[in-house]
């Protein structure tokens, strides 16, 4: 691919990033349950919006099996039916599968409109779910949820590619 | 146009994997099959539990923050404010005392009198004291989860209560935590008697999706009135009898309907309660129950092949 002169490269992720990153997702999801929000509906899902990213930047090292993983722990954790989030994050993972080459190609707040759609779809398919299996249902602030979501696009995308846009270190690979 | 990268190491040509759309049938339908499992078999429990005991340390960091909030708040708490708390508490433990010795008194003498009367002694159940660690944050249920397990000898079914009234019971054991399903869960129901009248209902949680508890079943013409307390019946042989449950708000009567939509507001702090008390369940502790002989039918019945 020829590149336009002044762009910028982006260094190769590093997979101890990507992962410590979920992880810390996870975390920063239980600390808002755990202290601030308790089983607020409206309270976006951070680790849904790290999972997409991820899968839309690196589609190689974070796909499905991984969403689904991370799946069955949130299930776990919430005390929610076992496959609930499994199922939907599979889903999430599917539909950043779909996108992932086209939706890079915008700028990251015409990426915030697109990713919208997919947080919808994923809350949708859990409300349907769980209304399938009998539950009762929370309430209509759980449509800012999947907004709240696609607002954090930006703020994660600019957070995780930060290490990436450092410039590369020549001393790395030379042999001295 | 996407950021270029400095990767260079090719993607593979033939190592590709199974294609997107097998991986979201193949995980679809595992997550399908979990919950199957879950809810129709319930043979996932060992899985949860492993996950639960590999998730704990994750949940114990996550917990540091608001413990941490709270240990600053009691150490920046005026003395003051401390010391109005504790004289609270001490003129509370001086009515509490003194209760507690008319208690001893009125238990031995229930005891000598349902003695000579010919009844059953009634059914006391030993607790252990707990603490929420958090609400679980999953928005369709009611659940709070405590720090009290397997290990600790949590029995499945148990009875949660604070010092107001019953809370919830416990509906999942995990190793090192419990589950504990508030009343005010939509799945939930509990046994109750009128204290005023005497008359035994049923309290379902979750009345017109608010956190509420409805008793169903009783007729419109029942004798039930805003502000009657409810209370464990003890029928169940899972509550103790004579805990307080809830309390009638609003009761609606409709000539249309036969029976009346009572609305009642649970006693207990179901939102924040922070130290609670885990009951043992009484249902071992019940006689077994009478043997009931089926009546056998003497000619098969038509359509049934024996």
């Amino acid at each position: 691919m020829i590149m336009p002169r002044g762009q910028q490269l982006l260094l190769p992720a590093n997979p101890v990033f990507v992962f410590l990153s979920l992880a810390f997702a996870m975390l920063l999801d239980m600390v808002f349950n755990m202290s601030l929000t308790g089983n607020a509906t409206w309270m976006p899902d951070c680790l849904a919006v790290v999972m997409l990213f991820w899968c839309v930047h690196q589609p190689r090292m974070v796909s499905i099996g991984v969403a689904f993983l991370f799946g069955v722990m949130t299930d776990v954790h919430q005390a929610a039916l076992l496959g609930e989030h499994a199922l939907t994050f599979t889903a999430l993972g599917f539909l950043a599968v779909i996108v992932h080459r086209r939706l890079l190609w915008f700028s990251v707040p015409s990426q915030a409109m697109q990713v919208f759609p997919i947080f919808f779809a994923v809350h949708a398919l859990e409300l349907v779910m769980r209304m399938m299996s009998g539950a009762s249902f929370p309430g209509w602030s759980i449509i800012l949820a999947p907004l709240f979501e696609a607002l954090l696009w930006p703020i994660v995308s600019v957070i995780l590619l930060a290490p990436q846009r450092r410039a590369p270190d020549p001393d790395d690979t030379r042999p001295l | 146009m996407p950021l270029g990268t400095l990767d260079r190491s090719p993607p593979p040509f033939f190592k590709q994997g199974p294609s997107a759309i097998s991986k979201l049938f193949f995980f679809s339908a595992l997550s399908v099959l979990l919950m199957v499992a879950d809810v129709r078999f319930g043979v996932t429990e060992p899985l949860r539990s492993a996950m639960s005991v590999v998730l704990y340390p994750v949940q114990w960091l996550a917990l540091r923050p608001t413990v941490l909030s709270e240990y600053t708040g009691d150490y920046m708490q005026t003395r003051d404010a401390a010391q109005a708390a504790e004289r609270q508490v001490r003129q509370q433990l001086l009515v509490q005392s003194q209760r507690a010795g008319q208690v001893e008194q009125l238990t031995l003498e229930n005891e000598q009198l349902r003695h000579l009367l010919g009844l059953r002694e009634r059914l006391n159940s030993t607790g252990m004291a707990a603490e929420v660690l958090y609400d679980a944050a999953d928005p369709f249920t009611r659940k709070f989860i405590v720090d009290k397990g397997v290990v600790n000898g949590v029995k499945l079914g148990s009875p949660v209560m604070d010092e107001l009234g019953i809370l919830g019971q416990v509906t999942r054991v995990l190793p090192l935590v419990s589950e504990v399903t508030l009343v005010t869960d939509r799945e939930h129901s509990i046994p109750v008697l009128n204290t005023r009248t005497g008359a035994r209902g049923v309290a379902f949680g979750e009345a017109a999706g608010a956190p509420l508890l409805e008793l169903r079943f009783m007729a419109t013409n029942a004798d039930i009135e805003v502000g009657d307390l409810l209370s464990t019946s003890g029928v169940d042989g899972i509550y103790p009898p004579g805990v307080p449950v809830a309390k009638v708000t609003k009761v609606e009567r409709r000539a249309e309907t036969a029976f009346a939509r009572i609305y009642c507001e649970p006693v207990g702090h179901v939102q924040g309660a922070r130290h609670v008390m885990l009951l043992e369940p009484l249902n071992d502790k019940l006689p077994p129950r009478p043997q009931i002989d089926r009546p056998q039918p003497v000619a098969p019945s038509k359509g049934v092949r024996r």
